[in-house]
């Protein structure tokens, strides 16, 4: 076919019959990469797809993929109690990562400038304590307290967990982007005048930048999709989305609809944050990996 | 003192005030509440799982509040939330819950662990509880998980559930010339007889085997524990296990439908209502939906009877969920107050009758004429099937076995087993035997003590 349009052979033609390879092969990889986006894919497009459906369209056999698409498991999610389960998740989830990194970015630069005179390492280990064990080993302990306290059911008392486990991880992850700025920037400053904190708010933070955006992904990842302590620790009042979604599994039979949507919902804030600030967390997560 | 006095006589007022608003309003005033105000200006908390009845109840509360001064905080959430919280609460002799769900697996382990308070005191006090409130009346079966080994009473059923059978394409069954089995062997011949006719399946089953296969086990002359709760030695490896096995398999494999194993409650419902599938022994709940939901395509043809027999016996599986009061609770007589109000013959007859709430256990209600009536479906007399079960449940205590706390490890080995049979991986003999040793080297973990 070629011979005949071009009006030569391909044995002519070396690099033309290269040039074609590279083309089948660069074709098959893209169709093996859609094929893998795919199959990662599937499932969350299956957990979409079931949040359109009716309940008789979920469970008809075999599946259904043309299908009247319809909105009442979402209206059916307003109605329900889910709203305020959403808004529990969306205040202790900020609340508690906004905290940690007011209350963790500093300490972790003050271990990292505070290395070089020892001892620093002892109190980050230290400080790592409370992710050194599972979840549930802190449970009992946390649930007598929080019962004691009357922090059972409570938004702060879930923040005050929530901040527990992440404060560790800021000071950590942020230690290590602050070990990598040269402390001459900040010493450049002080001796223009600057003081300590001035050093710290204009230029050390500002370079930061990418590290800050990735932890605090990471701790509103942690709080947001937090199962085991919200379901333990809270009843009614505060519960959060992950639980309300399990609430959704009835004794008398499970509303798959409803799971369906309320676990889009769960997934759309982190799918929404993730997009907007991916260049900073994949820049972030990557600092540091190839030294220079 | 005066302030004392003041307040005695504001509340008798109230109390006055409030009967003359019942009595004008037409709202009714149970007689179990001889002293309604007594326990006014009280709180009492109080949690289940979400269930059409906490629907019904939370849609009385009001009514109890208005009757006798108590307020009621009531918090129902799904099955697995409500148990994992209750449990911890429990456990931890907490005193935030003065009346809760006692549930069915759990029982054995919250009443055996001493942590629900008795109520036998509470019955037989005649100042606390009128006669004709009537413990007497509620089902034995659906009570036997409520009562201790001495037959001390912790709590009272307001749900019960019976294993029963139906054939939801009971025309196949008459087109083929047979009847709906009474026996192992019948129900055999019957799915042989009538599987994949007009394209439906023979038997279906979701997939807590555990729950399903153990009539089976028991219709061959096996048991689960040796003597439950007393000796909790698993006899799985048994000849009867085996052959039990074997069989529910059997109706599995060769007469299910595709994917059967893999089956929830739902989609064993689905499939009978949209007439996919045809017989299917479960707790009546699963049933009732053929003859009177508006998705039922099978309404015309369903038939019920109560489970087959096998050579040892009938032991349709029955259970319930009860009302109790925790041993931590600093309110237990104002909840008894609520117990008994919510539980009481008429309560209980509006929310069976008026709501028309199925699983009630008071066996006054089961045997009325507007119950009888009500579960009366095609000229099928249903609520005497579900009576049937109840009453066998209690008398023999062949339920015990499911109550104790370590059912759900020996529950999980059983599910696998079977699945294993099914699937053609092992024989019913091996596949009992693999059972019988996981749960033994689970159960020594444990610490539970066995007579090997």
């Amino acid at each position: 076919m070629a011979e005949i349009a071009l009006g030569v052979s391909e044995k002519h033609l070396p690099g033309l019959a290269a040039y074609r390879r590279q083309i089948w092969e660069r074709r098959l990889l893209h169709a093996l990469v859609l094929f893998l986006v795919f199959l990662i894919m599937f499932p969350f497009l299956w957990l979409v797809i079931m949040s359109f459906k009716s309940d008789p369209d979920i469970l008809a056999w075999p599946p259904k993929l043309f299908f009247k698409p319809t909105l009442e498991n979402y209206t059916g999610l307003w109605d329900d109690e889910f709203p305020r389960s959403f808004l529990n998740s969306v205040i202790t989830s900020v609340g508690s990562t906004v905290i940690s990194m007011v209350l963790g970015v500093p300490g972790a630069y003050a271990l990292s400038r505070a290395a070089r005179r020892g001892g620093s390492n002892a109190m980050s280990l230290f400080i790592l304590a409370t992710r050194m064990a599972p979840p549930i080993a802190f449970t009992i302990p946390y649930f007598l307290v929080y019962r004691n306290l009357g922090l059972l059911d409570t938004r702060l008392g879930l923040i005050i967990i929530y901040l527990t486990i992440n404060l560790s991880l800021v000071i950590w992850v942020m230690r290590t982007f602050f070990d990598a700025i040269p402390r001459s920037m900040e010493e450049a400053a002080w001796i223009d005048g600057a003081s300590l904190w001035q050093g710290f708010t204009k230029i050390v933070l500002p370079m930061s930048g990418p590290g800050l955006a990735a932890t605090a992904i990471l701790c509103f990842l942690y709080a947001w999709n937090d199962f085991f302590f919200a379901l333990i620790l809270t009843r009614t009042d505060a519960m959060t989305a992950p639980v309300a979604v399990v609430n959704f599994l009835d004794y008398q039979g499970w509303q798959w609809g409803k799971i369906a949507s309320g676990g889009v919902m769960v997934m759309l804030p982190v799918l929404v944050f993730s997009l907007a600030v991916r260049k900073f967390l994949v820049h972030g997560l990557t600092a540091g990996a190839v030294k220079g | 003192m005066f302030s004392d006095k003041k307040a005695r006589r504001r509340s008798v007022l109230k109390g006055a005030a409030a009967t003359a608003a019942l009595g004008a309003t037409g709202l009714y005033a149970p007689a179990v509440l001889s002293q309604t105000r007594k326990f006014e200006g009280t709180t009492i908390n109080g949690a289940a799982f979400s269930h059409t009845f906490s629907a019904h109840v939370r849609d009385l509360i009001p009514e109890f509040e208005e009757l006798t001064g108590i307020t009621v905080n009531f918090q129902d959430q799904a099955f697995p939330v409500y148990n994992q919280q209750a449990d911890l609460e429990l456990s931890t002799g907490g005193s935030a819950l003065d009346f809760v769900n006692i549930t069915f697996i759990f029982s054995g382990r919250w009443i055996g662990a001493g942590w629900m308070h008795p109520l036998d005191d509470f019955i037989n006090d005649p100042e606390m509880t009128p006669a004709d409130w009537n413990p007497g009346d509620f089902a034995g079966g659906a009570q036997a998980s409520l009562q201790d080994a001495d037959g001390n009473t912790y709590g009272f059923a307001w749900e019960a559930g019976a294993m029963i059978m139906s054939a939801s394409r009971s025309d196949i069954l008459d087109e083929a010339g047979v009847e709906m089995p009474t026996t192992f062997d019948e129900l055999v011949n019957v799915c042989d007889a009538i599987h994949n006719k007009d394209g439906v399946a023979a038997f279906v089953a979701d997939k807590l085997h555990h729950w399903n296969w153990i009539p089976y086990l028991m219709g061959f002359g096996g048991k689960v524990f040796k003597d439950p709760p007393g000796d909790l030695t698993p006899t799985l490896d048994t000849p009867e296990a085996a052959q039990a096995a074997e069989f529910y398999a059997n109706l599995l494999s060769s007469y299910g439908p595709e994917g059967v194993l893999s089956f929830t409650d739902e989609q064993a419902l689905n499939a009978q209502l949209n007439g996919r599938a045809n017989i299917r022994t479960q707790a009546i709940a699963w049933h009732t939906p053929l003859a009177n939901s508006p998705d039922s395509k099978v309404k015309d043809s369903v038939r019920f009877a109560l489970m087959p027999g096998g050579p040892a016996g009938n032991f349709p599986g029955s259970n319930s969920h009860g009302w109790g009061i925790p041993v931590g609770s600093k309110n237990k007589e104002a909840a008894w107050e609520f117990i008994k109000w919510v539980m009481s013959p008429d309560v209980q007859r509006r929310i069976a009758i008026d709501q028309g709430y199925s699983a009630v256990t008071r066996r006054s209600i089961i045997e009325s004429d507007a119950y009888k009536t009500q579960m009366t479906f095609g000229g099928q007399d249903v609520a005497s099937l579900y009576l049937q079960v109840l009453e066998l449940g209690g008398k023999s205590g062949y339920m015990k076995y499911r109550t104790v706390p370590v059912f759900p490890q020996i529950g999980d080995k059983i599910n696998k087993a079977i699945e294993r049979v099914a699937t053609g991986q092992q024989n019913g003999a091996d596949a009992m035997a693999q059972a019988q040793d996981e749960t033994i080297s689970d159960f020594r973990k444990a610490g539970v003590e066995m007579d090997l």
